[in-house]
């Protein structure tokens, strides 16, 4: 008997062990660590991703582009220069271009330029100037898309992480990445994500098993992607913007028909913040819009980005320079589903103090 | 008819005098919340500045409103003997005093603290000329809105702000620059600073030890940088006293003693015969390190001074990110988080006392 319940406890140790796992939690707004704990670590990097994990997000999110000769990576910007040490290198001296980029000239070393190969011996650095520079140039690389979600699949079951992945500039990619058998950038995406089981529809057991969300600008791609994956999507919407793809303004994009439309399409949308609450020139707030109400009455989730303390730049006064204040006005007030922080810790310090549950209760009905 | 004209005349010659405002506040004291003891005290540093213009009568209602226990203020000298709320010696920096240039002429440089100082004075001016000046927000980064239209207030009016709350506020109010007060302001008989700012303390009625019934009344800490202040007025007072301890490379400025020496166990030992506790930089009791940007060791300051039964309260804590070690990541309220759950601080200064008092109500749940 004792050998039985001892070859048990192995074959269960050996097991990825699910009668012992935590289900994913869906009743507080989700903590999407944006680029991973970015406030600490060079965004996008494994270390920032890992740190997100062990804070408590819920999702880690990434910016996944494409290389020179397709490998899909994480990277935000279309260029080298801001979040690398590219400019230590020599032997690129001669890749910088101009291209143009929804109509505007860009100057940089465009990771589009180079092989996967060639962009593992760059390393990242911090971004800001006011964070934590001391992990700039020593180790961390750009991750590919793969290696990304290997971290999220090694996060303990007690911990389960989801992915919550853009597909980046599919305009540009597509434009200039020559695609192995005539793949587009959205088909090379998906294939990724279904390799790993990502493809399940929101909410079901089988999703939050590996919770996923796909989210774009890019209206099109998303419409592309509808019939190919029951992976929920989220379209990414900022103010006093155009579309890449489809060329439509921000009024067009929250208007009520245009909600109407999209809604059949994603399960939610991820404003910019100042497209719920706008800031003057003071850097006071201005009345808040509509925006997630009418979201909501679609049965739309509501995602804004980015939560970040500051950066460079002043939280509206009047929050008082406190981050918690902000996260309530956001998620008491407005009630919104989850935010993009680059402090996933405070975010997950935020729900841990005020237990948030959400008055609103997962799947959303029309309201 | 005589008695009532000669009352009304010194009504009006009491009304009249200069040398500190002639209202005596009077303030209903009953029925008022008592002021908490069972948490570090959320000391208001120059009321809500991190919101609006320093040692304003609206920065510390605001800080009442927050839920600060007690607000601080930096007390000095006016050229008429005024004792006012203004944190430096000089109107530079937080007044339109460029914008008058009636004072012009003002301008003068004097040794101050061992070093030139150049500037508008405030002991070159009467409370009456101050009055025309306006403040604004010290730090660029923070709310400019109430620039221009502020003034500077006395200590009695700090001290009514105090009295008036609907809770029990205590007042933190520091002997600021006596070395300087004393030597450029023309006190009367022979006066110091340090009797002037005890007689209005003593007007309204602040008396009483640590924690006694008259002081959990009409709490208050009197602060300051000059050991010598604090000795004087522990024969005037019984009130709780904290001495204040500058960076390490700053010598007081009355004792000229070193940073090594006021803060050795045989100075400690000492200085507790007349304070209750201390309130030091609070970089120097955890150093960063300037290169990496985070903590190195805690000395141990904090325990010395417990085991004198002296509390310690550090300054000065803000939300901006510049002021945030590595450490915290950012997040101020995990600055609060370790100062008062590991380092076990008794009481902390800070710009942002909304912030500190969500804080303490947070954590205080668990």
């Amino acid at each position: 008997m004792f050998y039985v319940s001892l070859l048990l406890l192995l074959l269960l140790a050996g097991s990825d062990c699910r009668v012992f796992q935590f289900p994913f939690q869906t009743n507080e707004p989700y903590n999407i660590a944006h680029r991973g704990s970015s406030g600490e670590f060079p965004e996008e990097s494994v270390l920032a991703y890992k740190r997100a994990i062990e804070e408590g997000a819920d999702f880690i999110e990434a910016d996944i582009t494409a290389t020179k000769d397709g490998k899909l990576i994480c990277f935000h910007d279309l260029i080298l220069d801001s979040v690398t040490d590219v400019h230590d290198h020599p032997e690129f001296a001669s890749r910088k271009q101009t291209y143009v980029v929804d109509g505007v000239n860009v100057t940089g070393y465009f990771a589009v330029d180079f092989t996967l190969e060639e962009l593992k011996s760059l390393r990242l650095i911090q971004r800001y100037p006011n964070r934590d520079q001391s992990y700039n140039g020593s180790k961390l690389q750009i991750p590919t898309f793969e290696e990304f979600i290997a971290i999220a699949l090694a996060s303990p079951k007690s911990e389960r992480v989801g992915i919550y992945v853009e597909i980046k500039s599919p305009t540009f990619i597509n434009h200039h990445v020559k695609w192995s058998e005539g793949r587009k950038f959205e088909d090379v995406f998906l294939n990724i994500l279904k390799k790993y089981d990502y493809n399940a529809k929101y909410l079901t057991k089988e999703w939050l098993d590996k919770p996923v969300f796909i989210q774009s600008f890019d209206p099109s791609s998303l419409i592309y992607l509808h019939n190919k994956t029951s992976s929920p999507k989220i379209l990414l919407i900022a103010p006093d913007s155009i579309t890449s793809d489809t060329k439509q303004t921000y009024e067009e994009i929250i208007s009520d028909d245009y909600l109407d439309y999209i809604s059949k399409i994603v399960v939610g949308i991820g404003p910019a913040k100042e497209a719920i609450a706008p800031v003057d020139s003071n850097n006071k707030l201005l009345p808040m819009t509509d925006l997630v109400d009418k979201a909501h009455a679609r049965g739309l989730e509501v995602h804004p980005w980015t939560f970040n303390h500051e950066r460079n730049l002043l939280l509206p006064f009047d929050y008082h320079q406190d981050p918690y204040r902000e996260y309530d006005m956001f998620v008491n007030t407005l009630e919104v589903d989850g935010v993009f922080t680059d402090s996933p810790e405070s975010f997950e310090t935020y729900r841990r103090q005020w237990r948030i549950f959400s008055k609103r209760k997962r799947p959303y009905k029309n309201e | 008819m005589w008695v009532g004209t000669f009352f009304i005349v010194f009504l009006a010659a009491v009304a009249g005098s200069s040398c500190g405002a002639a209202r005596l506040y009077r303030f209903p004291r009953s029925a008022r919340v008592a002021i908490q003891d069972w948490r570090p005290f959320n000391v208001a540093h120059r009321g809500s500045n991190g919101e609006i213009p320093e040692e304003t009568a609206l920065a510390y209602k605001r800080a009442i409103e927050e839920g600060a226990d007690f607000i601080e203020a930096d007390i000095t000298a006016t050229k008429d003997c005024v004792l006012i709320c203004f944190h430096d010696p000089i109107l530079d920096d937080v007044t339109d005093i460029a914008a008058h240039p009636e004072f012009r002429g003002r301008r003068a440089t004097y040794e101050f603290e061992g070093q030139n100082l150049t500037g508008f004075f405030v002991v070159d001016f009467t409370f009456e000329e101050l009055q025309r000046l306006r403040l604004r927000q010290r730090y660029s980064f923070r709310d400019p809105s109430f620039n221009g239209k502020l003034q500077i207030i006395t200590f009695e009016r700090f001290i009514s702000i105090a009295l008036e709350a609907s809770r029990t506020v205590g007042i933190y109010p520091e002997i600021k620059s006596p070395v300087f007060m004393n030597k450029h302001v023309q006190w009367p008989q022979g006066k110091r600073v340090e009797d002037s700012f005890m007689e209005i303390l003593q007007k309204y009625g602040y008396k009483g030890k640590y924690k006694s019934d008259d002081w959990n009344k009409q709490p208050i800490f009197i602060q300051s940088f000059a050991p010598t202040s604090l000795m004087y007025i522990s024969n005037i007072t019984d009130s709780p006293k904290i001495f204040l301890i500058d960076d390490a490379t700053v010598r007081t400025q009355d004792t000229n003693q070193s940073y090594a020496e006021i803060t050795s166990n045989r100075y400690l030992d000492f200085i507790s015969n007349y304070v209750v506790g201390i309130g030091p930089w609070k970089d120097t009791i955890v150093p960063p390190n300037i290169t990496t940007g985070y903590l190195m060791n805690a000395t141990h300051l904090v325990s010395r001074a417990h085991s004198r039964h002296l509390q310690v309260h550090p300054y000065t804590f803000r939300n901006e990110n510049q002021f945030l070690h590595f450490d915290f990541h950012e997040d101020p309220y995990e600055e609060f988080e370790y100062w008062i759950k590991t380092v076990k601080v008794d009481g902390l200064f800070t710009d942002f006392p909304g912030s500190l008092h969500r804080y303490q109500e947070w954590s205080s749940k668990e």
